[in-house]
């Protein structure tokens, strides 16, 4: 590539610059021909992208956007490392969601610092996505951007960080979560739920008080609809704290963990949520809707 | 001079109504150098700068608010309250030799000086126009039926001793060592014998108003608000070129000030917010010119008293605690000053350090004051003043009548060096509730310091992120990084650099930087990087050459590529290949083949 030159002493005026930039800086674009040298060793030649690479870096969204899915789908180094080479260039905002995607169905370490750049980008959308992306890297870096995300103005990018944060379950973004979920953020509330395990979500039941009620029934009911989420004393102590909530979305988180879940075998966190519901309602859930279990 | 014009031909109107012999009259010798030095001879002037009182003590008479009024007596000097009294006062208080004199009610009243107890009342068959005293009598102009009438009345007895006619308006009078003074129809300066009313001789201004009469124990200055003629045997020259002229530079954020009070002003015949506004100073003459002493002048404005050295520099500041100092005076060796709550200051003219604060005790606010403290020089402990701590208040007065007079502040704090004034100018800007007139002149403020010690201060203030959790956001960064950026080829320590790059580097890639403060934040980074900034820069321009928002933005695209070119090969083959890249926003390609030459 042409700008091969440029951009490899581009990366080491970046490399040099580190002692005289004290805090941390953001990444220099990937280095991509690393990651070639690396893995060339081990591969046969590779095919020809050079179509796919050029209509990537052409002015054309379109084909820009359809060459990043092509060059996702390959299974080729040279591929892979076309994205890297692309994020590292810059791209326009339109085209940048694809490449992410394309990005990590081959997730590589290199990818980190890439995705770390658009992170932070000006554009919402693109942050959203980059965040997005980051949550599929166990990286400490990846963690370090989403919870940064946690932190930006725009709502939808902190909803897309916490996305990430549950998926990646990111211990690190619980603090800032449930600070989020103190503001009424129902993303954080959703994230919080898809990664507590027993101590989080005792964390959670002691939040009554200090964050919205409607927030805290939701992070809460959905914790209990997890399947995963066990053993059943403890779905029973979350029962217990959701019938502590005084809102009605506390008897909506326990009715539809009563929807979610079959009667028998007979669970006694389900038989506590009905009566709580009932004591709620005056009456039988299941009576009241016309439900059949 | 059409005002002129119009007032000589209704004074001439008048004299055709009145027949009778007038002493001031539109025809009569004037600008008579003979009889002016005759007249100037004449004076019983003291050599140094004394009080007119009898006892030659420095003092002051204050006038509160209330109903009824009440005068207050205070011996500057001792320090202590010689005497209150309620008066129905409605006018200047007027000192003489051992009494005092004023409009009470409607009568003019004289007061004992020593005790307070009225001495002798006159009712005036007119309408009060102003009032002066010497030592033997007190001298008031009034307006009768039949015109302007000075009249003159001993100070003891309270009899008349002569009164002469006028064809015209006359203004408010002045006197001392034996002459009075009073401006006629705003164009002459009539100088009458204080014993027997005779007029001596009379000055007229030919390229100048006269309506502003300021008499001090030994000089006698007139003019107007444009400046100020000393009386002297060049007076009979009537021209500002010939005489002996002056006036002070005073800055146009000090709207309102003037020398003196304006003698044909009804209003200001009582103590007015006028008063608020005043040049202070002294003066000498050498050579035939008017000299400032060497410290300048002083500018009393509301609370403030501001002084400026005989360039007009601003070099010392005072800012009286709380409230206004509503009347003020140039000793000759103090600037003397009265606050609305009783308190009593006393400035070193040329440092502006307090000698003396004392409070009179008055329960209601002072409205107006009369100081008789010529020559006065208090020698008490001095304040020094902290000029940083008085231009800070003075620029964070929420008082919305001072925007002007801050900027004169900040000004002035500005030329002052060390990273505690960076700190406080910053301050200014990051108040909201200052007005964006003053902060936009505190950043060019900042532009123009190069006082490389406040870099630290200038990072410490970008550590303030966008933090939607924390509820925090960039306070000022378009300013903060023109002040990084107007530290360009000032000598820096290096550490100081790299933690400012940093901090620069964050908010050059953080998403909520406008595209107005990227400029500046790269502007800051070209100036103090010395090249170092140039790899990150490079990397910021490749994220958004594409982008339709900030890459379409004129000013940013000037900013990156200007700062870039100025780099080595690498960086031009970078620029290159992003006017080549058929994705880069089509000015900005533009632009870099234009920088480049291209």
């Amino acid at each position: 590539m042409a700008t091969t030159k440029w951009l490899w002493g581009l990366c080491v005026a970046f490399a040099l610059s580190g002692p005289a930039f004290a805090q941390p800086a953001e990444a220099p674009p990937p280095p991509a021909k690393k990651a070639k040298k690396d893995r060339g060793k081990k591969r046969k030649p590779p095919v020809d992208l050079s179509a796919e690479v050029a209509a990537l870096n052409g002015a054309d969204l379109e084909p820009a956007a359809k060459a990043a899915e092509t060059l996702g789908a390959s299974a080729e180094p040279a591929a892979h490392d076309a994205l890297l080479d692309a994020l590292a260039l810059g791209l326009p905002p339109a085209v940048t969601s694809n490449v992410f995607t394309a990005l990590v169905k081959h997730p590589a370490p290199a990818d980190v610092a890439a995705l770390r750049r658009y992170a932070r980008h000006h554009t919402p959308t693109v942050r959203s996505a980059a965040i997005g992306a980051l949550a599929m890297y166990p990286d400490p870096n990846a963690r370090l951007a989403v919870v940064a995300g946690l932190h930006d103005p725009v709502a939808s990018v902190r909803a897309a960080a916490a996305a990430a944060a549950g998926k990646g379950r990111m211990r690190d973004a619980v603090e800032p979560m449930l600070k989020l979920l103190a503001k009424g953020e129902e993303a954080s509330a959703r994230a919080l739920a898809v990664m507590a395990d027993t101590e989080l979500a005792r964390k959670l039941a002691d939040q009554l008080g200090k964050v919205p009620e409607a927030s805290l029934a939701l992070a809460l009911g959905l914790i209990l609809k997890r399947p995963d989420f066990g053993p059943d004393p403890e779905r029973v102590e979350i029962v217990r704290a959701i019938a502590k909530i005084a809102d009605a979305s506390a008897v909506t988180a326990l009715t539809d963990y009563l929807d979610a879940t079959p009667k028998n075998p007979p669970r006694p966190s389900r038989q506590e949520a009905q009566g709580v519901v009932e004591a709620r309602l005056g009456g039988s859930p299941d009576k009241q809707d016309g439900r059949k279990q | 001079m059409k005002t002129l014009a119009i007032t000589t031909i209704g004074a001439l109107a008048l004299l055709a109504a009145c027949p009778q012999k007038r002493v001031f009259q539109l025809s009569s010798d004037e600008n008579n150098p003979y009889m002016l030095k005759q007249t100037l001879d004449k004076r019983q002037l003291p050599a140094q700068p004394t009080p007119t009182n009898d006892a030659k003590q420095p003092r002051v008479f204050v006038v509160t608010a209330g109903s009824p009024k009440t005068i207050a007596a205070f011996d500057l000097a001792s320090g202590n309250v010689m005497w209150k009294a309620d008066a129905d006062v409605q006018s200047r208080i007027s000192v003489g030799g051992d009494f005092i004199v004023a409009l009470e009610g409607s009568q003019l009243v004289a007061r004992d000086q020593a005790r307070g107890a009225p001495r002798w009342k006159t009712n005036l068959p007119g309408t009060f126009v102003g009032a002066a005293a010497d030592a033997q009598r007190a001298y008031v102009v009034y307006h009768a039926s039949s015109g302007y009438v000075l009249a003159a009345y001993d100070g003891k007895s309270g009899a008349k001793s002569w009164s002469a006619d006028a064809a015209g308006e006359l203004g408010a009078p002045g006197a001392h060592g034996g002459v009075v003074y009073v401006p006629y129809l705003r164009q002459w300066l009539s100088i009458l014998d204080s014993a027997t009313g005779k007029l001596l001789t009379r000055i007229r201004g030919i390229d100048e108003q006269i309506a502003m009469l300021d008499v001090t124990s030994q000089r006698a200055y007139y003019g107007s608000k444009q400046g100020v003629f000393v009386l002297d045997e060049k007076s009979a020259t009537g021209k500002r070129a010939d005489a002996t002229y002056g006036k002070v530079k005073i800055p146009p954020q000090l709207d309102g000030t003037t020398y003196g009070v304006d003698v044909y002003d009804p209003v200001q015949m009582m103590y007015t917010a006028a008063e608020r506004k005043r040049v202070l100073w002294t003066t000498t003459t050498i050579d035939g010119q008017l000299q400032l002493p060497g410290e300048g002048y002083a500018i009393h404005y509301f609370r403030y008293v501001l002084g400026f050295d005989t360039k007009g520099e601003l070099t010392w500041a005072y800012s009286n605690p709380r409230v206004e100092l509503v009347a003020s005076d140039h000793t000759g060796s103090a600037i003397v000053g009265v606050a609305t709550n009783g308190d009593v200051v006393a400035l070193d003219p040329r440092d502006g350090t307090v000698r003396v604060r004392k409070s009179l005790g008055t329960t209601q606010p002072v409205l107006g004051a009369t100081f008789d403290a010529d020559g006065w020089s208090p020698s008490g402990q001095g304040e020094k003043s902290d000029a940083v701590s008085v231009l800070v208040s003075i620029a964070r007065d929420r008082d919305a009548r001072f925007d002007r007079v801050k900027e004169l502040a900040v000004r002035r704090l500005a030329q002052l060096p060390g990273p505690e004034v960076t700190q406080h100018l910053l301050a200014v800007i990051a108040d909201p509730r200052q007005p964006q007139r003053l902060k936009d002149t505190v950043v060019d403020l900042l532009m123009e310091r190069k006082d490389g010690s406040s870099l630290p201060v200038l990072t410490t203030q970008l550590q303030i992120t966008t933090d939607y959790i924390a509820n925090t956001q960039p306070e000022s960064l378009a300013a903060v990084a023109k002040g990084i950026a107007g530290l360009g080829g000032t000598k820096l320590e290096p550490k100081d650099v790299s933690a400012a790059l940093a901090a620069l580097q964050h908010h050059l890639e953080a998403p909520t930087t406008s595209n107005g403060e990227l400029v500046q934040v790269i502007g800051a980074m070209a100036a103090i990087g010395g090249g170092v900034e140039r790899p990150v820069l490079a990397s910021h321009l490749l994220l958004y050459h594409a982008d339709d928002n900030l890459g379409d933005d004129a000013a940013w695209q000037k900013a990156i590529v200007v700062a870039l070119e100025k780099g080595g090969p690498t960086e031009r083959e970078m620029l290159r290949y992003v006017a080549r890249d058929p994705r880069t926003r089509p000015k900005l390609a533009a632009l870099i083949q234009e920088q480049l030459g291209d």
